[in-house]
């Protein structure tokens, strides 16, 4: 009876246990770390057979070789950079500590910006961990590892001294930037004018040599340079945006299997802390990984399908722009050019919807320039020419020292000021922008020629051909003087693209915003010299008629 | 404390290396200028198809703006160039003289048609007012070389801009921008003040050699 008892008691608490356990049995099936063994376990299992099979997936070829090839840039301080056969760096530890989990060797392969991707897809490299953002024009590329391995940030970087903080702080200001870069759109949305660079390399030393007061780059780019004690010193990060996550990523086809691995091993290296040791052992930000830690150690996203959960991962950057209805019409002749001529044509301005509006706003906006800047030119000349070729000193001399005034300042620092003063009353738009500088360009070409009307009323008075002021004398004076009124009126029109300097939006400020995010910048450049050069001559067909007028009215008067 | 005391101690000596950096833009624009201005001048008063091309590209570069000559330049020629099979890297200092050539060789080319017509013509007078007429494109070029403060050349606005975003207040700015016009502004009158001189120099030369020759 006893032993029946005991017995029964231990089958009884055999099945208590057993109830008990099994729910944590299959809550531990669920995990990452047992779906990445049985994912493991069963490629092995195929070994050595599948070798030899074409169609086999990556994984199970990574397991046969041994190795595991991994693309990673040679020179991208902190993350990964290489001295002879030693590489080091966040990205390169990475590798290795996928290596480890894998349980194959780390073979590293050069990659660059331009061919991690093609690397992936001729299979010369099963793995790329190239701080590559992960947007979705990339999507259709490479298939992306996620959860991500890093997330960097467009930080603006500047002196310490410098009052920015944020985005009201830029209107008007110049940020040095790099041609293509991504974040550049929203810069220029912000009315950030835009001075540009073909590598980021040399951001840093233009910041120290006076050249950018602002520069905007990957915040993973000036990491190393806040490392420098003299750098953090003197320059601070004002402000972050643009948030765009990294990803490694393998090729699209025959890599399924690799895949599901490593998104498995990259959320297990988030819940454990791994890519946050790391990123601490390389002194990079890491404040997305501590987020991320916290994020894949909760119950939701700790699991086997955790990866695809979007509550638990990032969406790609969305990087693409909506192109124009004609985009289409606009490549075919693009490519026809190329066939026809050999040259090859890009038209940037064409082709995107944002990209269209910014040329159309330009062209307008310069034509709008234009006129105003004629008309403000022989305003301001016919008001200097009536002050400083009157008889009233009180009204003369202070006119005659704004004259100097303005001869002596660049045109440059004329714009400025009027943009300062601009700012002071208004709060800043590109209406004010293209105001401040219809004003500074009448102003300084106007003084001019009214000195020159003042200079031709001058003679006509020592000549005692009529009497002294007087209407008749002034028009006189002015028929005089056209010669010189229609050059600076010329010179007015070809000064106009100048404004672009205190962020008028005209075509040269538009089409150098458009350069900034998109390629073509030898043909958008070139179409911008013709399309200026040609204005102008039309503005000095148009001041050659004025100036026959003047002239006939002059011969007229004379006679 | 004072506008003085805020700006940065090594002001002025980077100001003065700035404005020097003006003079060489402006020194290279004209040397440039007067090379192809001379020959276009001369071509021009050849006759025939070559006056008809000169005149062309003389109105050209006439209405070419010098601020999208410069962009056109930094953006279109590519940074791996090469000329006669020598790497051709601008720097930005020869961007900005390079673009500033279209407008010397123009002025240069008007002028020199005009000094050579007097010269033909028996006015030796006329002819030598070339020389002040290339000193006046000359101190213009000094002043127009400001425009490179927009790709970043350190010249004499450009140090003035630096120094003006240190300064928090509209008034201190404008007094920085009035130095800035006064310092500017001596060069460029005595340089008109030299025109000058050298304009009644010449009167007399010419003068002395007529009563001369009389």
């Amino acid at each position: 009876m006893t032993a029946f008892c005991r017995a029964a008691a231990a089958g009884v608490l055999a099945i208590v246990v057993g109830l008990a356990v099994w729910p944590l049995q299959a809550q531990q099936d669920k995990s990452p770390d047992a779906a990445l063994a049985r994912l493991l376990q069963a490629a092995r299992a195929a070994l050595p057979g599948a070798c030899a099979q074409p169609a086999a997936d990556r994984l199970v070829r990574i397991l046969c070789s041994g190795r595991i090839r991994i693309g990673v840039r040679d020179y991208y301080p902190l993350f990964s950079s290489r001295d002879g056969d030693d590489r080091e760096g966040y990205e390169v530890d990475v590798g290795q500590a996928i290596g480890r989990q894998l349980g194959v060797a780390v073979e590293f392969d050069r990659v660059n910006a331009a061919t991690r991707i093609p690397l992936l897809a001729e299979d010369r490299v099963d793995l790329v961990i190239a701080t590559m953002g992960h947007n979705t024009q990339r999507d259709g590329q490479a298939r992306f590892i996620r959860p991500h391995y890093y997330q960097s940030e467009t930080t603006v970087v500047g002196p310490r001294s410098l009052a920015v903080s944020g985005w009201q702080d830029i209107p008007g200001r110049t940020v040095c930037v790099t041609v293509g870069n991504g974040s550049n759109a929203e810069l220029v949305a912000r009315d950030a004018r835009l001075m540009l660079f073909d590598e980021a390399g040399v951001l840093p030393e233009r910041l120290k040599d006076g050249t950018c007061t602002l520069a905007a780059q990957d915040d993973s780019f000036f990491a190393e340079s806040f490392t420098d004690p003299a750098f953090a010193e003197r320059y601070a990060q004002k402000f972050g945006f643009a948030q765009v996550p990294w990803g490694m990523a393998v090729a699209r086809d025959g890599s399924a299997q690799l895949a599901r691995a490593l998104d498995l091993i990259s959320q297990i290296f988030h819940r454990d802390g791994v890519f946050l040791e790391l990123g601490r052992a390389h002194r990079i930000g890491t404040g997305f990984l501590e987020q991320q830690q916290a994020a894949w150690q909760r119950p939701e996203c700790n699991t086997d399908t955790g990866a695809a959960n979007d509550v638990c991962v990032l969406p790609p950057f969305n990087a693409e722009l909506k192109p124009t209805p004609f985009a289409g019409g606009v490549a075919a002749f693009e490519a026809w050019f190329e066939s026809w001529t050999g040259i090859e044509l890009s038209l940037p301005m064409l082709a995107t919807a944002p990209a269209w509006a910014m040329f159309k706003d330009g062209v307008a906006n310069s034509l709008i320039l234009i006129v105003g800047a004629l008309l403000a030119t022989l305003g301001f000349a016919l008001l200097f020419g009536r002050a400083l070729g009157s008889r009233s000193a009180p009204l003369r001399w202070p006119v005659r020292l704004l004259t100097v005034t303005l001869q002596s300042s660049p045109i440059v620092l004329t714009l400025v000021i009027a943009a300062a003063i601009a700012r002071a009353l208004f709060p800043f738009s590109d209406a004010v922008a293209l105001g401040a500088s219809i004003a500074a360009l009448g102003l300084t070409n106007g003084s001019n020629a009214g000195q020159a009307i003042s200079e031709a009323m001058l003679t006509l008075r020592t000549e005692q051909a009529l009497p002294r002021g007087g209407r008749d004398l002034f028009a006189r004076a002015l028929s005089r003087s056209a010669t010189q009124i229609v050059a600076f009126l010329v010179n007015a029109a070809k000064g106009t693209p100048i404004a672009s300097f205190i962020g008028a939006p005209e075509l040269l400020s538009a089409l150098t915003d458009i350069t900034s995010f998109s390629s073509g910048r030898a043909t958008t450049y070139t179409l911008l010299l013709i399309y200026y050069t040609a204005v102008v001559m039309i503005v000095v067909w148009l001041c050659g008629r004025l100036r026959l007028l003047l002239e006939r009215r002059q011969a007229m008067a004379s006679a | 404390m004072s506008l003085i005391g805020r700006l940065s101690s090594d002001f002025l000596p980077l100001f003065l290396g700035g404005m020097a950096v003006n003079f060489e833009i402006a020194t290279i624009a004209i040397a440039v200028g007067l090379a192809l201005g001379l020959m276009l001048a001369l071509a021009r008063l050849a006759g025939g198809v070559m006056a008809g091309a000169a005149a062309s590209a003389i109105g050209l570069m006439r209405a070419a703006p010098t601020f999208v000559v410069m962009f056109f330049l930094l953006n279109a020629v590519p940074r791996d160039a090469t000329l006669f099979g020598e790497p051709f890297a601008l720097s930005g200092v020869m961007i900005v003289a390079l673009s500033l050539v279209p407008y010397s060789a123009a002025y240069v080319a008007d002028s020199g048609v005009e000094a050579l017509r007097q010269f033909r013509g028996g006015s030796l007078p006329g002819a030598l007012l070339f020389l002040p007429n290339v000193t006046r494109a000359f101190f213009v070029l000094v002043m127009s070389s400001s425009a490179g403060a927009a790709i970043g050349v350190t010249e004499g606005i450009t140090i003035i801009l630096r120094q003006a975003e240190q300064l928090p207040a509209l008034g201190d700015r404008l007094v920085l921008f009035a130095i800035g016009i006064v310092l500017f502004g001596i060069p460029l009158q005595a340089g008109f003040a030299v025109m000058s001189f050298i304009q009644r120099r010449l009167g007399r030369f010419v003068a002395r050699r007529t009563a001369d020759a009389a």
